[in-house]
């Protein structure tokens, strides 16, 4: 198993569009993707869109990223990049 | 389908906000769109495959369903608003709810509909709880995705696509996915129980130009589909079974006026003037992709105002430069030599655009529209940045929405010409852009002067203008009474403002609701207005009362009501003038009608 910290960097956090990209993206891989917030008040699994918009992570909110299986690093990775990227919505 | 009419039936009246003017004679389309009645069935043991093999049938109709909504939402909205339905496609395919559900039906042995709803129930007890505005109105989502799985069990088709040339769609509301659905071609009208002004019905139904009343109450529980029924929004009154007297004397106010849906393709290369000589513009208002069609076939002299909210009225957040440039690049092709004049977003109190804002007391009188843009500058840049690059591929104009004071307007130029000083050092051509300013706050219409001399031109938002003039909140039933176009303080806000702009050598054009009302065009004519813009699908009847009368009688009419001591007496005047001057072109209906008689 594998672990990262992730930020939510863009404006509106974890709205629907991202979200939808988020658990597009998770469902390539076969590995368990959980996703839990830093303050430990709430945890998702990353490849349903109903359990991902409850974190109701907004712009700032730290999660812990956690990927377990055969392609976990490969997910990681994925997933990773999504947020670094702002889901591809951060304008310059 | 018979066209014979229930006789036994009486004829009721209900009434609610119009939000979308017009008058129309259809048949109901009753659609269901709140909560369908789910009952408990105990199934036996053999029966639970089977059970959860109906489920995955619905979902898969569901499913597919779904993809052509977002397709078709794609073509007809544009892409930015059909994100949602991506939203919903994954909700569908959401392993964790399938799985609760058929463990539901395998654990409680309960029919596909019960495990649904108890599923989609304590979803949304947790979506009450989340304290994100926007998340938690994602509640509603889920309830659209759950309907459509339930009426997909029902095994019933919600396919509105089969309309009759003269439906009246009568919903209790309608789901943002049940709006996109709509045949747009077809629906005459739009009632519902619920919604307001700026509710999403609301938004699409004056995009498209048809009539809409909302907050109607109760009036789907007692309509049936292919009963008889008058949609009257001017006057915010829906009549079910209406009687042959009131039929007939509806029939001949949509008869005289000409229909809006049906009216031949104008020639726009004739210019359009009064009997004695004075030009008239009219230009088209628009919001949404849809409306597009209606712009060329109407004949408009290019667009008098693109309102840009609709860019985000789907998605929560700002669409990117380059996805406002498309757009803008799109409405100056379509206003072609005649141009465009597009808005800056007015966003602010109900539309936020995704920027974090303060819950507002009095959202009205709040950040909203340049105040908003001024307070979040990279908004303002953005969008201007995207205007100015899309100019130099077509016409286009900026119009500064809500301006109270000449700062507004300074601040907002200073602005927008350093987006162009740096358009030009990155080697990226700006177009010629000329900067307007909406008059629609008294504050404005006191300074015209002044404003003025600052702006290449004036837009006048007649709503707004009457909603600050008379301190009446249009959304709001209660004082729907004292929402008066014709008070006297309006018109003569508005001849002011006229003034003002011939005065100071620009032009000014007219672009509130008061416009495309033939009745009150005359007025605004009067007044001095050359240019009206308006739903294109109006203009046919705005040209055919301009081509018909002289300006001389109007601004006779026009600079008499100016002498008026209330709205009353306006009203009273322009039913009588009018109806000695053009009996042929107003019959009484489509004059204001005395107050006592409401």
């Amino acid at each position: 198993m594998i672990e990262r910290r992730v930020v939510i960097t863009n404006r509106l956090g974890l709205h629907a569009r991202a979200a939808a990209l988020l658990v597009r993206t998770a469902n390539r891989y076969q590995s368990a993707l959980r996703l839990e917030r830093a303050d430990k008040t709430a945890a998702a699994d990353a490849k349903s869109i109903l359990s991902v918009l409850m974190l109701a992570a907004s712009c700032g909110t730290e999660l812990l990223a956690r990927a377990e299986g055969l392609d976990e690093s490969e997910a990681m990775s994925a997933i990773c990049g999504l947020f670094a990227d702002g889901f591809g919505e951060n304008e310059s | 389908m018979s066209r014979r009419r229930r006789i036994e039936e009486q004829e009721a009246r209900w009434n609610g906000l119009g939000v979308s003017d017009g008058v129309v004679v259809g048949r109901i389309l009753r659609v269901f769109s709140g909560t369908r009645q789910v009952y408990r069935a105990t199934l036996g043991e053999e029966d639970v495959e089977r059970e959860t093999r109906r489920l995955r049938a619905a979902v898969r109709l569901s499913r597919m369903q779904l993809l052509a909504i977002k397709a078709r939402a794609e073509k007809e909205l544009g892409a930015d608003h059909a994100y949602i339905f991506d939203a919903h496609l994954l909700m569908l395919e959401d392993r964790k709810l399938l799985e609760d559900v058929e463990n539901y039906i395998r654990e409680e042995r309960a029919n596909a509909e019960w495990a649904i709803k108890v599923a989609a129930d304590r979803l949304l007890a947790v979506y009450a709880e989340i304290k994100d505005d926007y998340l938690r109105a994602r509640g509603s989502d889920i309830e659209d995705v759950m309907q459509r799985v339930l009426v997909a069990l029902s095994g019933e088709r919600s396919d509105y696509r089969k309309l009759t040339e003269d439906a009246v769609i009568v919903a209790e509301d309608l789901l943002p996915s049940a709006v996109a659905e709509l045949d747009f071609e077809h629906a005459r009208a739009i009632a519902t129980d619920a919604g307001g002004w700026t509710s999403h019905t609301a938004i699409i139904a004056r995009g498209l130009g048809i009539p809409a009343i909302v907050g109607l109450r109760d009036l789907h529980r007692n309509a049936r589909t292919g009963d008889h029924v008058v949609v009257d929004a001017q006057h915010g009154l829906v009549i079910l079974h209406p009687s042959a007297a009131t039929l007939e004397h509806y029939t001949s106010i949509t008869a005289s006026a000409p229909q809006t849906r049906d009216t031949t393709m104008t020639d726009r290369s004739q210019p359009l003037a009064t009997l004695d000589g004075t030009e008239i513009t009219l230009r088209a208002n628009v919001e949404l992709p849809a409306e597009y069609a209606d712009v060329r076939r109407f004949g408009a002299r290019g667009i008098g105002l693109y309102r840009t909210e609709f860019l985000l009225a789907r998605q929560l957040e700002m669409p990117s430069e380059d996805e406002q440039c498309r757009a803008y690049i799109e409405v100056a092709e379509l206003a072609g030599e005649d141009g465009a004049t597009v808005r800056l977003f007015d966003l602010g109190g109900d539309k936020m655009g995704g920027v974090a804002t303060e819950i507002e007391r009095n959202p009205a009188l709040g950040l909203r529209a340049i105040r908003f843009s001024l307070t979040h500058e990279d908004v303002l840049r953005t969008q201007a940045r995207a205007i100015l690059r899309a100019a130099a591929h077509g016409h286009l104009d900026i119009v500064l929405p809500m301006i109270s004071d000449v700062m507004d307007v300074r601040r907002a130029r200073r602005i927008i010409d350093e987006e162009r000083a740096r358009l030009e050092s990155e080697g990226i051509a700006p177009g010629p852009v000329r900067i307007g300013a909406m008059i629609e706050v008294p504050s404005a219409v006191m300074t015209a002067d002044k404003v003025a001399r600052e702006v290449d031109f004036f837009s006048l938002g007649t709503n707004d203008l009457v909603q600050y003039l008379l301190a009446v909140d249009r959304g709001n039933e209660g004082v729907a009474d004292w929402f008066r176009s014709l008070h006297p303080a309006v018109l003569q806000s508005i001849h002011r403002t006229l003034e003002a702009a011939q005065r100071a050598f620009i032009p000014a054009v007219v672009c509130g609701e008061m416009a495309s009302t033939p009745a009150y065009s005359v007025i605004l004519i009067g007044l001095g207005a050359t240019i009206l813009s308006m739903t294109a699908s109006s203009l046919p009847r705005v040209r055919r009362v301009v081509e018909a009368i002289k300006f001389k009688d109007a601004e006779e009419i026009a600079l008499e009501c100016l002498e008026c001591e209330t709205a009353d007496d306006v009203e009273e005047l322009v039913r009588v003038r009018f109806s000695q001057n053009w009996p042929h072109l107003f019959p009484p209906k489509s004059l204001p009608a005395p107050r006592d008689a409401e």
